[in-house]
């Protein structure tokens, strides 16, 4: 990808973001500093006032007790177009990730049809830049129709911008399959992500296996499920040493194989997503399908070991897993409603309660696991991503980490209401969102798309 | 030499030895100079257990040019088909006086069990995804004629190297002749053990076997590509995406960066459009695809004389 491709053109007016807690996971900055955007571009940090030079028409944003930090970046979202446009589109998609403070995502191929060929996946780029939201990067399915039984090109769709390949929605079962996959995987460099679920153990599984599912006479997902597959992935992987990436990782059985696997030196790494941090499987009673997620909301002591294994680095960033679904879908009965959870619109304040108000990390962590690290993972950080480096970096997010809010579904940017945090009291959004230099959230508010039509080419790399 | 199955375990002046005896054939298998008859009064088998064009045929010419005779066996019209084994149908051959035998089969290992059952001479013509000797033998011989000697080049072996006897035959002889062997294929189908198959490899006087998952990098420096045929009858097809000939096939692009002395080689049947393509396999300049097939005239000629011959 070009250099050029990373900027916007020269048009876009200069932004001072000023006062804030400047804070650069890479550089490991964390200073009140002014920070200048121009030219498409983070153009100079300071922690003097005035120490950087204020161009002519600059727009000056007071940051006073916000955070200032590279743009955000969820790694795992599902945006449903092509296929299931009444759930989301691209478009409402990107627009909720801007409304959260993210900067890109990463999209999954499990739409209709199949993010499988180089053509589906610029048919995504397209869609994406034309929406001059968020910047979507996407991760091609591994096999063909995500079916587990013939190698999908992923070569091709390397080339043509792919950033991860996963048959996300579906485990790869087969376990001939699975090491051709980490084979291609491995010698094309790109990281695969594994939805780690043995189909055998989860046939009629639609929460987690214990008392509530036995009370409630719903079938059990147990955690082994979950737990087999990544140790035999990791046994696989040894002879070729591909990236594996462990899903939204949910039982403490899988901390400690994840934990073991890293201090073995293996390329293993994980993502946690909020519902795993915040929601047990009492948020199923009433037969809640809002609550209903794959995998599924598990017990107090799955979420201290998650949250153990974000502390010590085993889980190595956080996702979403951003999962639209209709209301009309969500109103059938537990069984028979589809699996997931829309995240994108609420998460921070949900990672800042699980995870910051809770003691069990700081702010500069946090913003790591939703920066740099996604950032690395993508392989995207070489291209100035999930930093802030003057020169280069060009996305950043302000956060005001003290603003009390509601959380309310209605207003979300989404196109559904999915959402089992409707109604929470939290902390912390984000007021500002910079994509290219391009100011795509103002003040908390995402601004007429008009006023960002018709510049430059907006693709994700 | 009792019997010719592999060109692992061959020693350089052996296998150079049928080299230079390969070349004194070309004129003969060209046509051009009278045919010998070191075969004369001797009756060659040839046992295709498995289908072939190029081998089958070359191997009968090889005889007729050795004033010799050959009669055919293959598995249709045999009692091959009433279940009767490799080492029993070679048994009952070998019984009617034959000089060689000449076996292709779809087993590895399958040439050295029928030796084992038969005290004639046996000539290996293919045997599963173990070896095939004798298109080793005019694959170099292809080169040498090109280079005048194989050592201190580059050979890019490209495709379903797993399934392929070619490959590991050709990968023994130019090793031990002192070129330098790339592998190259989709990781499912290259492993780096590969890079251990022969013996000595990289040692003193000996070339390096190296392992590439990347076309346009194995590409770079090479001297000649030797295109492989996926192999879709030996399960290839698993273990391919339908971006093979984006990643793997010889196409014009990928021809036109390289040098103009580079040439380039396939053992036939081709898969026109998939690893490689018509502009490709008939460019005049580059292909010597079909000067491999009168070198495996030749070859078997010279396998046959030094076998059999008198």
């Amino acid at each position: 990808m070009h250099e050029s491709s990373l900027r916007s053109n020269a048009m876009e007016s200069s932004f001072l973001l000023r006062g804030g807690r400047v804070i650069d996971p890479v550089s490991g900055v964390d200073a009140t500093a002014d920070l200048l955007i121009s030219n498409g571009v983070v153009a100079g940090i300071s922690t003097t006032p005035r120490g950087v030079g204020i161009p002519q028409g600059c727009v000056i944003i007071e940051c006073e007790g916000c955070l200032v930090v590279p743009g955000l970046i969820d790694p795992h979202v599902h945006l449903r177009e092509p296929g299931a446009e009444h759930k989301e589109t691209i478009a409402t998609g990107a627009t909720a990730a801007i409304a959260g403070g993210f900067s890109s995502v990463c999209c999954m191929p499990n739409t209709t049809p199949t993010i499988d060929l180089p053509s589906t996946v610029e048919f995504v780029q397209m869609r994406a830049a034309a929406s001059h939201r968020a910047r979507v990067f996407v991760a091609g399915a591994a096999t063909v129709g995500r079916a587990g039984e013939q190698l999908a090109p992923m070569g091709a769709m390397s080339q043509v911008g792919a950033v991860a390949f996963t048959d996300d929605g579906d485990c790869i079962a087969s376990a001939g399959m699975m090491g051709k996959v980490l084979a291609v995987c491995a010698s094309l460099d790109k990281v695969f992500m594994q939805h780690c679920q043995d189909p055998t153990l989860t046939a009629g599984g639609v929460m987690n296996s214990g008392t509530i599912s036995a009370r409630m006479g719903l079938g059990g997902w147990p955690a082994v499920a979950e737990e087999v597959i990544i140790e035999r992935d990791i046994r696989l992987n040894r002879g070729h040493q591909c990236r594996y990436h462990v899903q939204h990782l949910s039982s403490e059985g899988s901390v400690e194989i994840v934990r073991r696997a890293r201090a073995n030196g293996q390329p293993v790494t994980a993502e946690a997503s909020p519902h795993h941090l915040l929601l047990t499987e009492d948020a199923c009673n009433e037969y809640n399908t809002l609550a209903k997620v794959n995998p599924p909301l598990r017990t107090d002591d799955d979420i201290r070991a998650i949250i153990e294994g974000i502390v010590d680095g085993t889980i190595t960033l956080l996702a979403t897993d951003h999962a639209p679904h209709a209301s009309s879908e969500k109103a059938l009965d537990f069984t028979s409603a589809p699996f997931g959870m829309i995240g994108l619109e609420c998460a921070l304040p949900l990672y800042a309660k699980a995870l910051v108000e809770s003691g069990a990390i700081g702010w500069p962590r946090l913003i790591a696991l939703l920066t740099i690290e996604p950032a690395r993972l993508l392989g995207i950080d070489g291209f100035g991503h999930g930093s802030l480096e003057v020169g280069r970096s060009c996305d950043v997010t302000v956060i005001n980490p003290s603003k009390a809010w509601r959380i309310d579904s209605e207003k979300f940017h989404s196109k559904s209401r999915n959402c089992p945090f409707d109604g929470w009291q939290v902390h912390g959004r984000a007021t500002e969102v910079f994509v290219g230099g391009r100011r795509v959230l103002a003040d908390g508010a995402i601004p007429e798309c008009a006023t960002v039509v018709g510049h430059a080419r907006f693709n994700a790399l | 030499m009792a019997d010719f199955l592999t060109i692992a375990g061959m020693s350089r002046a052996e296998i150079s030895r049928l080299l230079e005896a390969t070349r004194k054939s070309v004129p003969i298998a060209e046509g051009r100079s009278p045919n010998r008859t070191s075969l004369n009064g001797r009756v060659i088998a040839n046992l295709f257990f498995e289908d072939s064009t190029r081998t089958r045929c070359s191997f009968e010419t090889a005889v007729h040019r050795l004033g010799g005779q050959v009669f055919n066996l293959t598995p249709s019209g045999s009692s091959l088909n009433k279940g009767e084994s490799l080492v029993d149908t070679a048994r009952n051959i070998e019984c009617m006086g034959v000089a060689a035998i000449v076996v292709r089969c779809a087993v590895s290992g399958g040439a050295k069990m029928v030796a084992d059952g038969v005290k004639c001479p046996v000539i290996n013509a293919g045997d599963g995804r173990h070896e095939h000797p004798t298109q080793a033998l005019l694959d170099v011989s292809t080169l040498i004629e090109e280079f005048g000697s194989v050592e201190g080049r580059t050979v890019a072996i490209v495709g379903d190297i797993t399934n392929s006897r070619v490959a590991r035959s050709a990968t023994h002889a130019l090793s031990t002749l002192g070129a330098h062997v790339r592998l190259v294929g989709p990781p499912t189908l290259v492993s780096k053990a590969f890079e251990r198959i022969t013996k000595g490899a990289g040692s003193q006087g000996q070339g390096t076997v190296s392992t590439m998952s990347n076309l346009d990098s194995a590409l770079e420096g090479v001297d000649a590509v030797m295109m492989l045929r996926v192999q879709f009858e030996r399960a290839a097809g698993g273990a391919i995406s339908s971006d093979y000939r984006q990643m793997f096939g010889l196409t014009p692009e990928r021809i036109a960066k390289l040098a103009p002395h580079v040439v380039i080689l396939h053992p036939g049947p081709m898969n026109r459009g998939i690893e490689i393509d018509d502009k490709v396999a008939d460019d005049p300049q580059r292909s010597r695809i079909l000067r491999q097939v009168t070198h495996g005239v030749a070859a078997r000629m010279a396998v046959l004389e030094d076998l059999v011959g008198v």
